[in-house]
């Protein structure tokens, strides 16, 4: 986990950890904290692909302006992953160019 | 659909200090914040404020927000707060506001009257490889490791010694963070000395008329080779490589004004701003008789001033409707923001404001 | 000195005054476009962009499939340096009454009749075709795969700047302020405080075009109203045809990029010129689109505009010489004149170069209103 152990100032107070997905791997994160939060604290920092260009994206404004953190949460794409808080066992997915509309309804 | 007297938008040093005062003078309040808790960029403040005990002097950023929420928090159900929502658009034909929760819940809002708090946005400059994970913003940077205790990296290269890039170094150096080097393209460092003076002492090298030429890194950044600038910003030589794993962009802010825009206020492009903000007067009220404007979206400049215009935005709206508000008000604020705005070092800011500043919208 | 004249002038740089000047400069015509704000920024650039060949009028149909047949080279033929997106993923028209499929009928026999390869779909059809259309209640449908969408802002665009390779002179933010006339003769324009002369001068402005032409005593029975559009968010292409809905007007469609366009024919909308968007609309169009195609729900809304329609009392263009000699009128293209923009071109071309029309044009005459000879065209929406 990259988590600063000790800071000379400030005390973090987190919420609850949870488990949840990445790309079929299990990891833990703090519940309600946003998604990129978690996955960088687990060392993941390629969020996406571009459609075109395939080139990898991470985060970059981390306050939901800029759209280069977006994921496929739950099965929905371009979710603004800086901003939208994890929640305990929620499928977090590297998004490779634009989302799917699934055709077929279950 | 919701209603309320007041909405602010944006619930940072001005939203916040907006709200407060509102609520104050007896307005009912709503705040919504697209983040996921209130204090924007107050937050992710570690060092100490200065200035007069009216600018909470001596008292960290972080405990600033504190403190303001505490006065949220004491007027009670005056003041409704919407976290992790964000305002999607305002419809100029009869003010509706609508927004969104998170990504399922969407609803409108009709409100007497609105201040818009939304801040501003991260700038990038040019150079190969610029969009590799691993190019931060100066803010998110502070965010992971400030308000949500992540390391951002092992080594950062710093581009722009401005304030914010000043001491985003020094909050990095204290969460453990090697800062390999500040790049600035101008001849001298913008930010206060005081800062400068910190890292230096630290060890972190200055360089100033130097530039990033380009980035490299396979699929994150690797390391970026910096090179001396000329007075176009055009390379001369000198490179350097120098490795790092995140670039922090600490480059400039742009406004957020997209709403003043559908609104239909009256805007201007100020490059001492730092772009297209709303024109407003003394009351920062805009164009628009019901939308007032204040913080980094009614021009860059810094917390300080964003919470007194706050409390300027807010007295008035307040006041717009009727309700009794401190009557030496305005003038303990305004006396505030030009002792903020006082000698050569708000030059630029006042030459700013003077461009967008009205005495009256009669007659516009 | 600066020669302030040419042969030609065309007032408004939206499909059918930029396709205009390419034809005309293409002939070696000297002409000089004058357009208000940027090329595409009045109706055109701001459609939904549907192409479509289901016509209930023979002179439309003919019109029709001419564009369409323009538009599988446009591209080259412009040496567009903006691709024009063009794709045939179809345009379906879809009845729920009886009275609406008989028509759609009608309709598409005549396209038969000339040419054109449209059918009649039934409910299962449509079904097998598209299974994740829920097009409840529907009778029947009217569809032809050649049907499609261009890129209206690049295509106005393309033809602009191929015009001024070929010698054209295109004014952007160059708004023109009155059409000037010497007893009942057009002389030229007053553009950026200046005077330009020519002999015959293009009129197509869009809705714009009602007050210049008053400038020199020419009443046009062209008005605007506001239509709202929005866009989502990309999404991988599956090839969704543009339906219409002729239950409540809501349409959609697939753009080339994966993007959706969600409209509405609502003729509540404001009659003027000025932008504004709706949040009525926002609400009403997505929930009506989302009962026909439930699995976009989830897809994000990403953007919204309006552009104007300019309506004639018939909703068909006017493309006409005015009262005023030499002044050329064409516009009144009642939200669909995108999709006429080569055909719109050719015929100013032919029609300043005093050459016949590729087709008859009577029935778009402008002294067609005062005899009462309105030009119904069915497949109106």
């Amino acid at each position: 986990m990259r988590m600063i152990d000790e800071h000379p100032i400030l005390e973090y107070r987190h919420g609850q950890r949870v488990k949840f997905s990445f790309d079929g791997r299990e990891m833990e994160g703090y519940e309600g904290e946003p998604i990129a939060m978690a996955l960088h604290a687990n060392g993941v920092r390629i969020y996406r692909e571009t459609p075109e260009m395939k080139r990898p994206r991470g985060f970059f404004c981390a306050i939901g302006k800029c759209s280069s953190c977006f994921m496929v949460v739950d099965g929905v794409p371009n979710v603004r992953t800086c901003v939208t808080p994890l929640t305990a066992g929620m499928n977090v997915q590297t998004q490779r160019g634009k989302g799917t509309v699934a055709l077929e309804e279950a | 659909m919701k209603t309320t007297d007041i909405l602010v938008i944006g619930g940072g040093a001005a939203g916040l200090s907006a709200a407060a005062e509102a609520a104050s003078a007896g307005a009912k309040v709503t705040i919504l914040e697209s983040d996921l808790q209130l204090g924007g960029q107050l937050i992710k403040q570690t060092h100490k404020f200065f200035g007069s005990k009216d600018e909470y002097a001596g008292t960290r950023g972080y405990k600033i927000a504190d403190i303001l929420l505490e006065e949220i928090r004491a007027a009670g159900d005056r003041v409704e707060v919407h976290t992790n929502t964000t305002v999607t658009g305002y419809y100029r034909e009869d003010g509706t506001i609508t927004a969104m929760r998170g990504e399922e819940e969407y609803f409108r809002v009709q409100a007497k009257k609105v201040v818009v708090a939304t801040g501003a946005q991260e700038r990038l400059i040019p150079f190969p490889n610029n969009d590799l994970p691993g190019v931060y913003g100066a803010g998110a940077v502070q965010t992971l490791m400030n308000v949500y205790g992540v390391l951002p990296g092992k080594r950062v290269l710093m581009v722009g010694a401005g304030n914010i890039g000043l001491i985003v170094s020094y909050q990095l150096m204290q969460a453990g963070v090697d800062v390999a080097a500040v790049v600035e393209a101008m001849p001298k460092i913008g930010g206060y000395w005081v800062h400068a003076a910190k890292i230096r002492r630290l060890g972190v090298p200055i360089y100033l008329q130097h530039s990033i030429k380009e980035a490299y890194g396979k699929d994150v950044i690797e390391g970026a080779t910096i090179q001396e600038v000329d007075n176009t910003c055009s390379g001369i030589g000198n490179e350097k490589r120098i490795d790092c794993d995140i670039i922090c962009m600490a480059v400039g802010l742009s406004p957020t004004t997209e709403l003043c825009w559908q609104a239909g206020c009256a805007m201007q492009y100020v490059p001492q701003l730092c772009g297209y903000v709303p024109k407003r007067d003394r009351t920062m009220r805009t164009s628009h008789p019901d939308l007032w404007i204040a913080g980094d979206a009614s021009g860059i400049e810094e917390a300080s001033a964003a919470m007194v215009e706050g409390r300027i935005a807010g007295l008035n709206a307040a006041a717009s409707l009727g309700l009794p508000v401190k009557a030496e008000g305005m003038k303990e604020y305004w006396q505030r923001l030009d002792h903020l705005r006082a000698g050569e070092v708000g030059e630029k800011i006042r030459s700013g404001i003077g461009q967008v500043l009205v005495d009256t919208w009669e007659g516009k | 000195m600066h020669q302030r004249t040419a042969d030609v002038i065309i007032v408004g740089g939206g499909v059918h005054g930029c396709a205009g000047a390419y034809e005309l400069a293409k002939a070696g015509v000297k002409v000089a476009l004058f357009e208000a704000n940027y090329l595409s920024s009045g109706g055109s650039g701001r459609s939904a962009a549907g192409i479509r060949q289901h016509f209930g009028t023979e002179v439309n149909c003919r019109l029709a499939q001419y564009n369409v047949q323009c538009f599988t080279h446009l591209e080259e033929e412009l040496g567009a340096e903006l691709p024009l997106d063009y794709a045939q993923w179809g345009y379906m028209w879809v009845a729920y009454t009886d009275s609406c499929l008989d028509q759609l009928k009608k309709n598409v026999d005549l396209q038969n009749s000339l040419g054109t390869p449209s059918v009649i779909m039934t409910p299962g059809e449509v079904k097998a075709k598209w299974p994740y259309l829920r097009l409840d209640g529907i009778i029947g449908a009217a569809f032809c795969h050649q049907d499609g969408h261009i890129n209206p802002q690049t295509m106005t665009i393309a033809y602009g700047r191929q015009a001024e390779r070929l010698g054209a002179t295109v004014k952007t933010h160059s708004p023109v302020e009155r059409l000037l006339a010497s007893g009942d003769k057009i002389t030229g324009v007053v553009v950026n405080g200046e005077e330009w002369h020519a002999d015959k001068v293009v009129l197509t402005a869009g809705p714009w075009s009602t007050p210049l032409a008053a400038t020199v005593g020419v009443e046009l029975p062209v008005s605007p109203e506001r239509h709202n559009l929005l866009v989502t968010e990309q999404v991988e292409p599956f090839q969704c045809p543009m339906v219409l809905c002729l239950d409540d007007g809501a349409y959609f469609k697939q753009c080339p990029n994966g993007s959706f366009f969600l409209g509405r024919d609502d003729a509540g909308e404001p009659k003027t010129t000025e932008s504004g968007n709706s949040w009525k609309f926002l609400e009403g169009v997505t929930k009506s689109v989302l009962s026909r195609i439930p699995v976009l729900s989830g897809v994000r809304v990403v953007r919204q505009w309006s552009g104007p329609y300019d309506n004639t009392p018939d909703h068909q263009a006017i493309i006409d010489w005015a009262p005023v000699e030499g002044l050329l009128i064409n516009c009144g293209w009642s939200g669909h004149g995108l999709q006429f923009g080569p055909s719109g071109g050719r015929l100013i071309r032919e029609m300043v170069t005093g050459q016949p029309t590729f087709v008859d044009i009577r029935r778009f005459r402008l002294a067609r209103f005062a005899e009462n000879d309105l030009f119904f065209e069915p497949a109106y929406i």
